[in-house]
């Protein structure tokens, strides 16, 4: 299904659409630019009828469970203060203003405009992230192509159709495809209306993007990352206990899928006896964490549980794995792994814990520098400080408590961007 | 494959006295595995299953899931035949089937067929509401609907599924037309595919005002795409309902097939439509946070075991379904095997993740 300017076209309109389209972005862009406080409005009423449950026989198919927490962030998230606030922290002031000028040179007038046409290419791996990528493109005021991933099952495009029915001005703003990735030319014709492409996805993903890219066109990539936790000094540290439970909750509780989640516990340590030790000390406190966090839902468990199993058979065929130095536990594991490398664990609770002494994390790490996002730490309170620089020179972006690795916090980067900043562009007109 | 041979050539399908033959087929299935298939032998030993005599029980041995044969295939030795899993998703699986193997297959299908009394020396017309076979059409279960047209004799086959243009298409119109017609001859019909179609069919007749008595001795025969069915849960009494309403076939001549590619085992409905476990098979209910055998009664995932097949190590598998089994003496019919009941499926839809795309490319880089 298409959704162009508002109306609902059939998969095989897409070449004849995507041509009217070339002559309708001039149109669009020749008129009063798109005004955020449209767009914050018509995402708050979104939210609002969230809350009330309109939407409800959208999200039949999400775990009861998932349903909650989204509809508790997006209490917070959509609200109208908060849209405020991302607006003024990722854009800062957007009044026009003048330079002062220096001598010999002229003045100019500064103003913060749209990009123009963003073409957003969305992974399926999110729910919700078609949509989120659309409304980012939106409020900075941006005509937008949206792709959808073919995993989408409907639900973008229901909650896209409903913010223009609140705000039927965003129609010019929005046009959805769900284009195939292997359609080549189609992608192609949305790359060439396009000012900027936003790519979420796998490297596959973003080096297809780029390949088929028009050179000149801006790329705004965000890809995938891997998260992990840096343990140092447990003895020295009182608050050790409560912050490997929340470490174990934050692992049971994201079961290991998202960028930030935990996939890699390190030990300032070059012990084996040590590393041995503390994989027995958390096996315990995951499989208590696991037990709480687990679904009501037998059909969710069981998944859970065949996908985790795979791995480790996927595991044992590529010889990775010795019996010997696996911790297994009801619903979870501990891997116990002899290199430093930072890898994607099994998943799904099943977590590895490698040795990485201070004086070897840069350089471990700069090993995998365009995976870097996220590192939970665990340390003494005098080495926070020591420990948090040394994490943030080797190239991560965030760093967290060790519970709150996948934790949104209002006013962060994203992947050391502020995503709006990359939709938008400063001119200058000479006074 | 002595004993193999020897199971699945016992005369009574639900046999109980033969779990030792079965222990034993299993035993020898599993050791021939292990020294023709060297990813097999790697499962096994690192899930520490080296010797046989690690295998007491059937639920000792090592459990493949589908969703492993689905993304990594794996083949034992020589085989003659192969076929794939319906997979709408993109991943399938390969399935290779060896000469004894096959043997095996129709001696069993022959059996339950004679039992739950298919097989008929009586002529008739066949509508299959599924895949009419073709050389890039490997799938399994338009094997499974041609060779089951093969239980009575076959004056016509009428399919369902159309391969037109590179693709197949639903031939509902001219399967109407067929039923009219077949409803004034002699020869008794039948219907063999998939449910959903089938519920369909029945549902459009219905619409146009269609009710025939189609020539006694007619029969439904329903398997594949049992999965879609379940989730979509046709109650099975409208069903039973609608066929005598638009074709004028009672209930008992309804019958239900479930198997998978990764287990040929032909399981059929008995007259209180249950799938009983019949002597060449065991089905195991695993708990669905540890994997462990749990009881009757219980929900769990359903672990299918069977010495059939040499050539694809598909001795025990877990399939995606969540099922229930029951004691034998609890339904009634005569048969005491324990039978089973679908109950539906694991969470639908690949687990997202977001960490996963960023391993390959370490996996690359790393090395």
């Amino acid at each position: 299904m298409i959704l162009y300017a508002g109306t609902v076209y059939d998969s095989s309109e897409q070449n004849r659409l995507l041509d009217e389209l070339k002559t309708r972005i001039p149109q669009t862009l020749a008129r009063e630019p798109l005004d955020p406080e449209c767009v914050i409005n018509a995402i708050d009423r979104l939210r609002q009828d969230t809350l009330a449950g309109k939407f409800d026989e959208l999200l039949v198919n999400l775990p009861k469970d998932t349903v909650a927490a989204y509809k508790a962030q997006a209490a917070v998230l959509l609200s109208k203060d908060m849209l405020h606030l991302k607006l003024k922290t990722e854009l800062g002031n957007t009044a026009e203003y003048e330079t002062e000028g220096a001598e010999g040179f002229s003045r100019i007038r500064v103003r913060t405009m749209p990009l123009g046409v963003i073409l957003h290419i969305a992974a399926g791996n999110m729910d919700f992230l078609p949509a989120y990528s659309l409304a980012e493109g939106l409020l900075t005021g941006n005509i937008n192509i949206l792709k959808l991933p073919s995993a989408d099952d409907g639900l973008s495009l229901k909650l896209i159709m409903q913010l223009i029915e609140y705000e039927p001005k965003l129609k010019e703003y929005i046009y959805v495809f769900d284009t195939p990735s292997t359609d080549i030319y189609g992608m192609q014709k949305m790359a060439a209306l396009s000012n900027g492409i936003s790519v979420w996805g796998s490297d596959v993903a973003i080096d297809a993007v780029r390949k088929m890219a028009p050179t000149g066109v801006k790329l705004i990539e965000w890809g995938q990352k891997l998260g992990f936790c840096y343990v140092s000094h447990l003895a020295e540290n009182a608050e050790a206990e409560e912050e490997l439970r929340a470490l174990a909750n934050h692992i049971a509780d994201t079961k290991q899928l998202l960028c930030s989640s935990c996939q890699v516990i390190y030990l300032n340590s070059d012990s084996d006896e040590e590393q041995a030790a503390f994989a027995r000390r958390f096996a315990p406190l995951l499989e208590e964490a696991v037990g709480k966090n687990k679904s009501d839902e037998i059909g969710v468990r069981a998944r859970d549980t065949l996908v985790s199993y795979t791995a480790r058979l996927k595991d044992i065929l590529g010889e990775e794995e010795v019996a010997d130095n696996v911790i297994r536990m009801r619903g979870c594991s501990v891997l116990i792994s002899d290199n430093s490398r930072l890898e994607l664990s099994p998943m799904m609770c099943n977590v590895l814990v490698k040795n990485l002494p201070e004086d070897r994390l840069t350089q471990v790490l700069t090993e995998s520098k365009n995976y870097l996002q996220t590192a939970g730490l665990i340390c003494p309170a005098d080495e926070r400080g020591r420990l948090t620089d040394t994490l943030l020179k080797s190239g991560l972006i965030r760093v967290t408590r060790a519970g709150n690795m996948s934790a949104y916090f209002p006013g962060e980067s994203h992947d050391g961007d502020y995503a709006l900043m990359r939709y938008v562009r400063h001119v200058n007109v000479e006074l | 494959m002595k004993l193999r041979r020897k199971l699945f050539s016992v005369k009574d399908p639900y046999d109980l006295s033969k779990d030792e033959l079965f222990l034993g087929a299993c035993r020898e299935n599993w050791s021939y595995l292990m020294t023709h298939c060297e990813d097999y032998r790697k499962i096994s030993e690192g899930l520490g299953l080296k010797s046989v005599d690690d295998i007491k029980r059937p639920e000792d041995l090592p459990v493949i899931p589908t969703m492993l044969l689905k993304q990594h295939d794996m083949r034992s030795g020589a085989y003659l035949a192969s076929a794939t899993s319906s997979g709408t998703s993109g991943n399938f699986s390969t399935i290779r089937f060896d000469l004894g193997g096959l043997w095996a297959d129709l001696k069993m299908a022959l059996k339950m067929s004679s039992y739950h009394k298919i097989l008929s020396p009586r002529p008739c017309r066949y509508i299959v509401m599924g895949y009419k076979m073709h050389r890039g059409n490997k799938t399994a279960i338009a094997k499974t609907a041609f060779l089951t047209t093969l239980l009575a004799p076959a004056v016509s086959r009428k399919y369902i599924l159309k391969y037109r243009d590179g693709a197949y298409k639903p031939d509902f119109e001219g399967i109407m037309e067929a039923v009219c017609k077949y409803a004034r001859g002699k020869l008794p019909v039948r219907f063999m595919g998939f449910p959903a179609y089938t519920f369909f069919l029945l549902q459009m007749l219905d619409e146009k005002g269609v009710n025939v008595t189609l020539p006694k001795h007619s029969k439904i025969l329903l398997g594949g795409g049992w999965k879609q069915f379940y989730q979509e849960a046709v109650d099975k009494q409208t069903f039973y309902k609608l066929a005598k309403k638009v074709l004028g076939i009672d209930e008992e001549n309804i019958c239900e097939y479930y198997g998978a590619v990764e287990h040929q085992i032909l399981y059929t409905h008995c007259r209180n439509h249950n799938f009983h476990v019949p002597v060449y098979s065991r089905v195991v209910i695993r708990d669905p946070d540890t994997l462990e055998p749990i009881g009757k009664d219980l929900i769990g995932l359903m672990n299918l075991i069977t010495p059939l097949l040499t050539a694809t190590p598909v001795l025990s598998i877990m399939t995606d379904d969540l099922g229930v089994l029951h004691d034998g003496s609890k339904c009634g019919c005569g048969i005491e095997a324990p039978y089973f009941e679908i109950i539906g499926r694991v969470a639908p839809g690949e687990i997202k993740t977001c960490a996963a795309g960023a391993a390959d490319i370490l996996n690359g880089a790393g090395k």
